[in-house]
């Protein structure tokens, strides 16, 4: 774990709503190929710090750094030239497309003069190609996302997220709104995204679950970061302590 | 595994869902077959040459207009602003060509583009006012009839002056221009939505805006160019009514009875498209077109008094509206 390389990091990052001071001038170390947990009490400004880092919103103040070099994120788009992509709560799926339309939305294959036309095949085959790699089994990716289940919905926003080259995903509450067996088929999936080298920031509340997938863990209290513990070093009890605003034991 | 639940099928609950929505939605198909059948038998002179020529002709207006009409509404804007443009264009039509003796082509190609501006002025309140598209239409189609009351100093131009007319009753294959133009609008409209990158946007806004946006769909861009779109279809209608009728239509209406916003909005909903928006095919828009056609040239035709007739196509809106709110809730 010493030798993890760091591949995102924010520096004195801020941000207030008005009189809300919502991102405390966090300082935080993502690390590359790893599960790096955020998680705090409800209002401890995690949303808020990976808004920042998606590039939904615009820091006040501070800055990133993104595989050792000083940048901004201007937008989404910004985010997404820098490898970073979010799978936002609600997924932001288009329920009356199917898998793979919403895949590609934002960014279709192209082809023909101007690239005006939808290279149609192109998308499918490498839809397929992304979801058999996450190990994700739709049964036809034509199908509507309105009739999928909540792991395979979840599936398909990573899918997007990889498609779109994706290398740090950024994942908030991805099991909130689910139930035991897709809860697992979820964490199974971060796992395949380890395994496969991807960064992942899981966004929780689920302390239990942390535990089970995360390789670090960092905590927000009143939108300051308390610190990080590797898995290892830590302990529920601790994390649970800092969650309540007990700093470093 | 992700999905290994519900592998293999979704579930006898969901495909039943699946099955009723594909009968609401390609149930214009058969309808729309059983009355033109109906029709033979009953209506007299109804299944002759002439009579179905009228039918293309009456539909291909109404159908470019709803052709627009479907895109705007695909990009979940309900453009009432139709009656406007028509007014504008067959104004602008009028006076190019018989007052101003413009070529055929460049009042043409005037007159769309008082179309293309009249949606781009919609664009304009709708995107940058942040005002609903169905309020903001309403507004924006007062001032386009004041524009065209003002620009024709409120009479009727009559076109005096050869060409025009004569250009749309052009046949090719016995079938009039106006017919292969719809056809064409179609085809495009097909294309346009189906296979490429801005159809896929325009399906993405309207079925979820936000999801879309977040997506990095330009969605501000792509509801301009829904309401250009749905506009420059009224304004190309508006030079065909005007060149038919020789002369300009008053507030778009006079003699543009059956084309106008209501029954493009009844043949999109017919078609199975969401009041909502992002859901819905194009080609049914046209089968639904020629219902409603059908079934007012029918009606006429066995003698059903114009209120009735009227009446008929009120009621072929209300249940329009309410299978698009009971698929809306399905899905």
């Amino acid at each position: 774990m010493a030798s993890d390389e760091v591949i995102l990091e924010t520096i004195d990052l801020d941000k207030s709503f008005g009189a809300v001071h919502a991102v405390r001038s966090v300082s935080w170390k993502v690390f590359q190929g790893r599960v790096n947990a955020l998680v705090g009490d409800n209002g401890a400004g995690k949303s808020t710090l990976i808004k920042l880092i998606s590039g939904a919103l615009q820091p006040n103040g501070g800055g990133f750094r993104v595989r050792g070099q000083e940048t901004r994120i201007g937008g989404p788009a910004g985010a997404f030239g820098l490898g970073i992509a979010a799978v936002y709560q609600d997924l932001a799926l288009v329920e009356n497309r199917d898998v793979v339309m919403n895949m590609f939305l934002g960014s279709e294959l192209t082809r023909g003069p101007g690239a005006i036309f939808l290279d149609h095949k192109g998308m499918l085959q490498q839809a397929h190609q992304v979801l058999d790699d996450i190990h994700a089994r739709i049964p036809n990716v034509r199908e509507m996302v309105r009739n999928l289940s909540g792991g395979q919905r979840q599936a398909v926003a990573v899918g997007r997220a990889l498609i779109r080259g994706g290398e740090i995903i950024i994942m908030d509450e991805p099991t909130a709104a689910l139930g035991v067996e897709q809860t697992q088929e979820v964490l199974q999936l971060i796992d395949t995204l380890r395994e496969q080298g991807k960064t992942i920031i899981l966004i929780s509340h689920n302390i239990q679950q942390v535990f089970e997938i995360a390789d670090y863990i960092s905590v927000m209290f009143h939108g300051e970061l308390l610190g990080t513990r590797t898995r290892d070093d830590a302990t529920e009890a601790d994390v649970v302590a800092m969650i309540m605003g007990k700093r470093s034991p | 595994m992700i999905g290994r639940l519900t592998q293999g099928d979704l579930g006898i609950k969901v495909r039943r869902r699946e099955q009723i929505l594909f009968l609401m939605d390609n149930g214009i198909y058969v309808v729309t077959v059983l009355l033109f059948i109906g029709f033979v038998f009953l209506a007299p002179y109804f299944f002759t040459t002439r009579n179905l020529v009228n039918i293309l002709i009456s539909a291909s207006l109404a159908g470019i207009v709803t052709a627009g009409y479907t895109v705007a509404i695909l990009a979940g804007q309900i453009d009432t602003s139709t009656q406007g443009v028509l007014a504008v264009a067959t104004v602008t039509t009028a006076l190019l060509f018989e007052e101003a003796g413009f070529s055929l082509p460049l009042t043409v190609v005037f007159a769309l583009l008082a179309g293309i501006a009249a949606g781009l002025f919609n664009g304009l309140i709708v995107v940058n006012g942040k005002i609903v598209a169905f309020v903001a239409t309403l507004a924006t189609q007062g001032v386009m009839l004041a524009v065209a009351l003002f620009l024709s100093g409120g009479q009727t131009i009559t076109i005096a002056r050869e060409g025009l007319q004569e250009a749309v009753f052009v046949r090719v294959f016995g079938i009039p221009s106006s017919v292969w133009i719809m056809f064409l609008c179609y085809i495009l409209g097909w294309v346009m939505l189906t296979q490429t990158k801005l159809g896929a946007h325009i399906y993405a806004t309207g079925a979820d805006y936000r999801a879309a946006l977040l997506s990095g769909v330009p969605v501000d861009r792509v509801i301009r160019v829904a309401l250009v779109i749905s506009a420059l279809a009224a304004a190309l209608t508006a030079v065909l009514v005007t060149a038919r009728a020789k002369q300009s239509a008053m507030f778009g209406l006079a003699i543009a009875g059956s084309v106008d916003f209501v029954t493009a909005l009844t043949a999109v909903l017919l078609g199975g498209f969401s009041l909502f928006g992002g859901v819905g095919r194009i080609e049914r828009n046209l089968v639904a077109v020629l219902f409603l056609t059908i079934l007012g040239n029918g009606l006429q035709l066995m003698d059903v008094a114009t209120g009735v007739i009227l009446i008929v196509r009120g009621f072929a809106l209300v249940f329009a509206v309410i299978l698009s709110v009971l698929r809306a809730r399905m899905t």
